[in-house]
C-alpha cells in the first residue's frame, strides 16, 4: 500500500514517537494527585495528548492527496558536515584552544558547499579568527581560551 | 500625567550616552544580520544574545530590541534587492518591492519602507506606552488559574493565526512544551528527562533549540539549494518617491499601522500576520490600482512594511505586561530576560520602572535610528548582498557556535545545537513549521506551575478553570478561535489568505 501524503505520514509517526518516549519516560518518577500534581502528572497528559495527535496525522497521512506530498531527499552530506564541525568546534574548544578549533570549524563546514576553493576558504579563515579575536576576546572580553591547552601557562 | 512622567523617566534612561551607544550597535548589527538573506529574526536574536550578557539587563534588553527591529528592516532590503525575504513577515514586500526594483524603483521602496516602518514604529510605541498601565492593573487580577488560561489563548492563537497545517502546529506546540520541561522540576527536585547528564539536570537551553531549528537547519536547507540570486546593485535609483507615489503611499501606511497595531497584540499575531493582512487589504480597497498589485504598486510595499513594524512594536504589550510572549520573538525576549535574572511578568513596570520604561522609549529612538541609519547605508547593505552564500555560512556558524559556548562556557550546549539542527531538519523535510515548537518550549514551565498551583488552591478540582470569570472568558475565546478556523468557509479564506503570494 502506498503512503499518500508522506510528509504528513512521517511527521505524525514522529510526534507519536515523541509523545510516547515522553510518555513512558514520566512513569518513572511521582504521578502524585490532581490536587497535588507530581513531576509525572504533567508531561505524561503532554505525552499522551501528543501520541494521539500523531496518530492522527499519519492516519491522516494514509488517504489525503496533495501535490507535494512526498519526502523530499535527504542531503546527508551537508548535514553531516555543518553539523560534525559544529560539534568538533565544541569538543576542540577548550583542549584545543580557539584558533585551533575555528580553522576546523571553517573548514570543515565549507565542504558542505558545492562550490569549495581553498584560495576562498584559507583568507575567510584568517579574517573570522581576526574578527573573533577582536569582537569577543577583546572587545567582550569573553573567558574563551586561545591557544590549545599546552601552550597555555 | 503619568503616561509623560513614565515617558520622560523612559527618555532619561534610553539617552543616556551608553543606552543610546546600545540600541545603535543593535540596529545596526541587527540590520546586518537582517540583510543577509536566509536569516530571521530569530535565528539572528538567537544568536547575538550572548554579546549581550556581559551588558546591564537594560541596556541588553535595549539592544536586543534594536537587533530585532534591526533584523526586520534588513529583511525588507533583501526581499526589495534580491526578492528573497530575509525572515517570513516580508515575504510580501518581495512582491511589489522586487518588482519596483526591476522598473528602477528600488530607492523609493526602500524609502518608502523606512519612513513607513518609522510611523508605524512611533505610532506603536505610543500605544505600547499608553496600554502598558491598564493592562498591568488587570494582570494583577489574574491567578494561577487565569494565567494558565490564557496560556492556552496564547498558543491556540499561535496557531490559528500561523500558516500551515492546523494539526501539525497543535503536535509543534505540544513538543515545545514537553522539550521545556527537561530539567529539574522546581517542586519536587526530581530531574526529568535528564538521562543522569548533569547538563541536562538545567534543561535544555533555549538558544540551543532556537539556533539549532532556526539557524542550522536553515543553513543545511539553504546549501541544498543552487539557485542565482539576481541583486540590484546597480540601479537602486532615487530614493525619494515621486509626488504621485507619496500620494498613494500615504493612505496605505495609516491603513497598514492601524491594521498592524491591532494585530500585533493578539496572541500568534505580531509582523508575520500582519503584513500579510495588510497586503489583502490594500488590494481590497485599492479599486483601480494605477499600477497592478504584483507589478510593483508602492501601497504593496507602504502598507505591508508599515504593518509588520506596528505589529512588532505592539507585540512587546503581552509579553512586558503579562509576562506572555505572543509568538516566537518574543519568546526568545522572554528567554533573555530570564538570563538576566528578570521573572517577565506585570511586576516588572512595578519593579524595574527604568527598564520598562527605557525600554519604550528606546524602541522609538532605535526607529529614528533605523531611519538614518538605513537610507545613507543602503549602498552597504547592497555590497553585502553581493557576498556569496559559500563564504557567509561558515562565518555565520562560527557566531553561532561561540555564541552557545559562551552561554555557560561548555561545549555541551554547542552539541545540544547540532543535535537541534538535525532535529530542526527533518522539521524542515516533513514541512513542520519550528516557531510553535518555540513558543510551546518558553510556555512549558510556566504553564505546568500556574497549573499546579491552581489545582494546589481548588483542592484538585478542575472545574476552577470554568467557574472564576475571567478564565472562563479566556478558555471561551480559546475554543471560540478554534471553531471558527474549523468552520470549512473560514479555513478555505485562510489557505488563501496565506497563499494569496505563492
Amino acid at each position: 500500500m502506498k503512503i499518500k501524503h508522506a510528509k504528513d505520514f512521517w511527521s505524525g509517526m514522529m510526534f507519536a514517537a515523541f509523545g510516547l518516549g515522553f510518555a513512558v519516560i514520566a512513569q518513572n518518577y511521582d504521578m502524585g494527585t490532581a490536587a497535588r500534581m507530581g513531576p509525572a502528572y504533567f508531561p505524561t497528559v503532554l505525552g499522551g495528548l501528543l501520541t494521539l495527535l500523531g496518530v492522527i496525522i499519519a492516519l491522516r497521512g494514509l488517504k489525503a492527496e496533495e501535490p507535494d506530498s512526498q519526502v523530499d531527499k535527504f542531503h546527508f552530506t551537508p548535514l553531516m558536515l555543518i553539523l560534525g564541525a559544529v560539534v568538533a568546534f565544541g569538543l576542540l574548544l577548550r583542549p584545543a584552544g580557539l584558533l585551533v578549533a575555528l580553522t576546523v570549524l571553517v573548514i570543515v563546514a565549507s565542504f558542505g558547499s558545492h562550490e569549495f576553493k581553498w584560495r576562498e576558504i584559507i583568507p575567510l579563515t584568517v579574517v573570522l579568527t581576526l574578527l573573533v579575536l577582536g569582537v569577543f576576546i577583546y572587545g567582550l572580553s569573553m573567558t574563551i581560551p586561545v591557544l590549545p591547552a599546552f601552550m597555555r601557562d | 500625567m503619568d503616561l509623560v512622567n513614565n515617558l520622560t523617566l523612559g527618555f532619561a534612561t534610553a539617552l543616556t550616552l551608553a543606552n543610546l551607544l546600545y540600541a545603535f550597535a543593535g540596529v545596526l548589527i541587527g540590520t546586518l544580520i537582517g540583510v543577509l538573506p536566509g536569516i530571521g529574526p530569530i535565528a539572528t536574536l538567537a544568536m547575538l544574545l550572548p554579546t549581550t550578557y556581559a551588558l546591564e539587563p537594560t541596556s541588553a534588553l535595549i539592544m536586543l530590541a534594536g537587533i530585532y527591529y534591526g533584523a526586520q528592516y534588513g529583511g525588507s532590503t533583501t526581499a526589495i534587492l534580491v526578492n528573497l525575504p530575509g525572515e517570513s513577515s516580508s515575504v510580501v514586500t518581495c512582491i511589489d518591492g522586487y518588482q519596483m526594483a526591476r522598473r528602477g524603483r528600488a530607492g523609493a521602496a526602500l524609502a518608502t519602507a523606512a519612513i513607513g516602518s518609522f510611523f508605524a514604529g512611533t505610532v506603536g510605541t505610543l500605544i505600547l506606552a499608553s496600554l502598558a498601565g491598564p493592562m498591568v492593573e488587570l494582570a494583577f487580577k489574574f491567578g494561577p488559574a487565569e494565567y494558565f488560561s490564557l496560556m492556552i489563548v496564547g498558543l491556540i492563537g499561535a496557531v490559528v493565526l500561523a500558516s500551515g497545517s492546523l494539526i501539525k502546529a497543535i503536535a509543534m506546540i505540544l513538543l515545545g512544551l514537553l522539550l521545556g520541561l527537561v530539567g529539574t522540576d522546581v517542586n519536587s527536585g526530581v530531574a526529568r528527562y535528564s538521562f543522569d547528564l548533569p547538563e541536562l539536570s538545567d534543561g535544555i537551553n533555549f538558544v540551543a533549540v532556537a539556533m539549532g531549528v532556526f539557524g542550522f537547519a536553515e543553513i543545511i536547507a539553504n546549501l541544498e539549494h543552487t539557485t542565482k540570486r539576481q541583486v540590484f546593485t546597480d540601479k537602486v535609483g532615487k530614493l525619494l518617491p515621486t509626488m504621485a507615489e507619496f500620494k498613494y503611499a500615504v493612505p496605505a501606511v495609516l491603513r497598514g499601522t492601524t491594521l498592524g497595531s491591532v494585530l500585533g497584540v493578539l496572541p500568534g499575531g505580531g509582523a508575520l500576520l500582519a503584513a500579510f493582512a495588510a497586503y489583502t487589504l490594500e488590494k481590497k480597497v485599492t479599486r483601480n490600482p494605477e499600477i497592478p498589485f504584483g507589478k510593483g504598486n508602492i501601497r504593496g510595499v507602504a502598507a505591508p512594511e508599515s504593518a509588520n513594524n506596528a505589529g512588532a512594536q505592539t507585540s512587546f504589550i503581552p509579553m512586558l505586561t503579562l509576562g506572555i510572549p505572543p509568538n516566537a520573538v518574543m519568546a526568545l525576549m522572554v528567554g533573555a530576560m530570564t538570563i538576566h535574572n528578570i521573572q517577565p511578568g506585570p511586576q516588572v513596570m512595578t519593579s524595574n520602572p527604568t527598564l520598562f520604561w527605557g525600554l519604550i522609549a528606546s524602541m522609538w529612538i532605535g526607529n529614528l535610528m533605523l531611519v538614518i541609519l538605513n537610507l545613507p547605508l543602503i549602498g552597504i547593505w547592497v555590497q553585502l548582498l553581493k557576498v556569496p552564500y559559500r563564504l557567509l555560512y561558515p562565518a555565520i556558524l562560527v557566531f553561532c557556535c561561540i555564541g552557545v559556548y559562551s552561554i555557560n562556557n561548555n561545549s555541551f550546549d554547542v552539541t545540544m545545537t547540532a543535535v537541534f539542527g538535525v532535529v530542526g531538519y527533518l522539521f524542515y523535510k516533513l514541512r513542520c513549521e519550528p516557531a510553535p515548537l518555540i513558543l510551546g518550549f518558553i510556555l512549558g514551565p510556566m504553564m505546568e506551575e500556574n497549573l499546579r498551583r491552581a489545582m494546589l488552591l481548588s483542592r484538585g478540582d478542575a472545574t476552577v478553570f470554568f467557574t472564576r470569570p475571567l478564565s472562563l472568558g479566556l478558555l471561551i475565546l480559546a475554543a471560540a478561535l478554534i471553531v471558527i478556523v474549523a468552520l470549512p468557509q473560514i479555513s478555505k479564506k485562510r489557505e488563501e489568505a496565506f497563499h494569496e503570494v505563492d
